[in-house]
């Protein structure tokens, strides 16, 4: 079946209407962010930021099983936003502090909040037991790789939010912020406060990435903020054009992304998230080979590691 | 100083502060020894101060702790009467870093770089691209250093010594009243560094602006210099380059400042102002350092001597 069918069939269409504009929110938001996470070098960052929601997903389990909030509303949410952004600033600043080399500090938290995740959720389903909570199932498929099919009216709610949120922030903050970004220590010479900025910065990170999450899963969110930025600024090496115009790109990359995606998940019956993610990568790929193969003026500006 | 009053020009530069400091010592977290040792100098309104050091001997260090970068350990630095963090958030001092620090691949132009510099305190909704004023005064400092024909182009486009014009630029567009340039003639050749000088010498004559120059390379410190500032952990002499041209001192120094000892003798040889030096057995120590003196025939004959 096409994505156009499931789009006209009445009892598929809002389904499908949900998820794209769900989705559309998420691609835009990282399509913003993503070419500075890429100049930054924030992309590991985000996979150990979007690890870290397992945590906050085993955190908000406990929760659930003790009866304090239900899974899969709001609530659940806002505790897995609050332990990433607790995560994300515990990696920048450990990484930052040099108290510990920046991957080791990434990868310790990373690990330690997946088996805490891990523990918890198991934990739960034992206390919910005891307890006779009933408890909303997760599949552990739709935490690793997404379930934006899922979207109902709440999760299009607060992506739009977390959207117009990171958005807002950055637009707020963009000339400290890119100052800061382009060069940390004269940005703090010339008065930048530079705390500020990484913090600013770790929970533009960690919103994107918790969003992302119901488009791509805890294992796939990050490509959705490397990929974009990646290929806008690949595609810029030869025309030299500003910030705007490459998160331009970016932000189209990722809505042809998330289209193309569904498309081809409908039509070969693949996970959503996956599919998006792949035709990203492909779109990466499409642009690396076009720029070695195209021509010598292409070729000598690749030589150039342009 | 009376060679270095300030010129007040049309541009609103007002009279630029000093800087004291005082008894200033500093080591790293793990490190067996200081990296500065009972610094005290005092650097006169608008007066041009080279500090001069073999690399490790604090230079660096004695910078960022001017610049606020690094918390001050012991001893006090007073920058117009206010700390150096005050100082920092004041916006007074206009830091150029040595070039290679800055994120090049951030797709911004070199005009956009400026313009972060002067005007990141804007509020958000306000636009630096109709700020007439501000406008005009990036013109003109681009003017002034020579970078006008290409500050439209990518940051990362442009040469080191081009990405040096532009950080110049910066500092002044945004006004600082003191100059800190961290390096500023590494890799650059002979020619470069007397255009260097000379544009020093034009900002100074405009602006009136208190530099300090740190530098391992004796030529650059002696051509845009005033005052010159020895350091090797401790302050070593704090003296005037008067008289003394960049050729003679290059012969002295050699390249590089490896025998920095013999330097210092041949530099306190030639200095007219007696009882500056902070350390006097130690130069005496180092004056049986005769083949590198003796070499240079215009230095034998006019050594005074107490």
């Amino acid at each position: 079946m096409l994505l156009y069918e499931y789009l006209t069939d009445p009892y598929t269409r809002d389904l499908y209407l949900q998820a794209i504009v769900a989705g559309m929110a998420v691609v835009i938001m990282c399509g913003v962010l993503s070419p500075l996470v890429v100049v930054r070098r924030l992309g590991f960052i985000g996979q150990g930021v979007s690890h870290s929601a397992f945590g906050g997903i085993g955190v908000a389990a406990i929760l659930a099983a003790f009866g304090v909030l239900s899974t899969g509303g709001l609530a659940e949410f806002a505790v897995i936003v609050a332990f990433c952004i607790a995560a994300a600033l515990g990696m920048g600043g450990l990484s930052h502090r040099r108290t510990l080399p920046e991957d080791t500090a990434i990868g310790m938290f990373l690990v330690g909040s997946m088996a805490l995740g891990a523990v918890l959720v198991q934990a739960s389903v034992r206390v919910a037991g005891e307890r006779g909570v009933m408890m909303a199932g997760r599949s552990w498929e739709s935490i690793l790789f997404g379930s934006i099919l899922m979207a109902g009216p709440t999760e299009v709610r607060t992506g739009i939010a977390c959207a117009v949120g990171v958005i807002g922030l950055l637009w707020w903050f963009r000339r400290p912020l890119l100052f800061h970004i382009f060069d940390e220590d004269s940005a703090r010479a010339f008065g930048v406060p530079g705390e500020r900025m990484r913090a600013v910065l770790m929970i533009l990170l960690a919103v994107a990435v918790v969003t992302a999450m119901k488009l791509a899963g805890v294992v796939l969110a990050t490509a959705l903020l490397v990929l974009p930025g990646a290929i806008a600024l690949r595609l810029n090496t030869r025309a030299g054009r500003g910030l705007a115009a490459v998160t331009g790109i970016s932000v189209v990359a990722g809505i042809v992304g998330l289209l193309g995606g569904l498309i081809l998940s409908t039509q070969m019956d693949w996970q959503p998230g996956p599919s998006v993610v792949l035709v990203l990568v492909a779109m990466f790929a499409a642009g690396w080979a076009v720029e070695r193969l195209g021509g010598p003026h292409g070729a000598s500006r690749a030589a150039l590691g342009g | 100083m009376n060679q270095n009053q300030a010129t007040n020009s049309d541009l609103p530069h007002a009279a630029p502060p000093g800087i004291s400091i005082t008894g200033v010592g500093y080591r790293y977290a793990g490190s067996e020894s200081d990296a500065l040792q009972d610094v005290s100098l005092r650097i006169e309104p608008g007066v041009r101060l080279g500090i001069l050091g073999p690399n490790g001997g604090g230079k660096s260090t004695l910078l960022k702790l001017i610049l606020g970068l690094l918390p001050l350990q012991r001893g006090e630095i007073l920058i117009g009467g206010i700390s150096p963090r005050h100082a920092r958030r004041e916006g007074l001092i206009g830091y150029v870093p040595q070039k290679l620090e800055a994120e090049l691949g951030l797709p911004i132009s070199a005009r956009r770089v400026i313009e972060l510099g002067a005007a990141w305190r804007l509020l958000p909704w306000k636009s630096i691209r109709r700020d007439s004023v501000l406008q005009t005064r990036i013109d003109h400092v681009l003017n002034l250093v020579g970078a006008a024909e290409y500050a439209h182009k990518p940051i990362g486009s442009l040469s080191g010594g081009q990405v040096q014009r532009v950080l110049i630029a910066r500092a002044l567009a945004a006004q600082s009243r003191i100059l800190a340039l961290d390096e500023p003639t590494v890799g650059i050749d002979a020619s470069g560094q007397q255009r260097f000088a000379d544009l020093l010498a034009r900002i100074h004559s405009e602006f009136g602006p208190t530099i300090i120059i740190i530098s391992h390379d004796i030529r650059a410190i002696a051509a845009g210099s005033d005052r010159v500032a020895c350091l090797a952990q401790r302050l070593h002499l704090h003296t005037s380059p008067e008289g003394l041209t960049p050729r003679v001192l290059g012969e002295l120094f050699a390249h590089d400042l490896a025998g920095l000892p013999a330097g210092l003798s041949g530099m306190h040889l030639h200095t007219h102002s007696a009882g500056e030096c902070c350390d006097e057995p130690r130069v005496e120590l180092n004056i049986s350092t005769p083949t590198r003196s003796t070499s240079s025939p215009t230095s034998t004959p006019d050594r005074p001597r107490p």
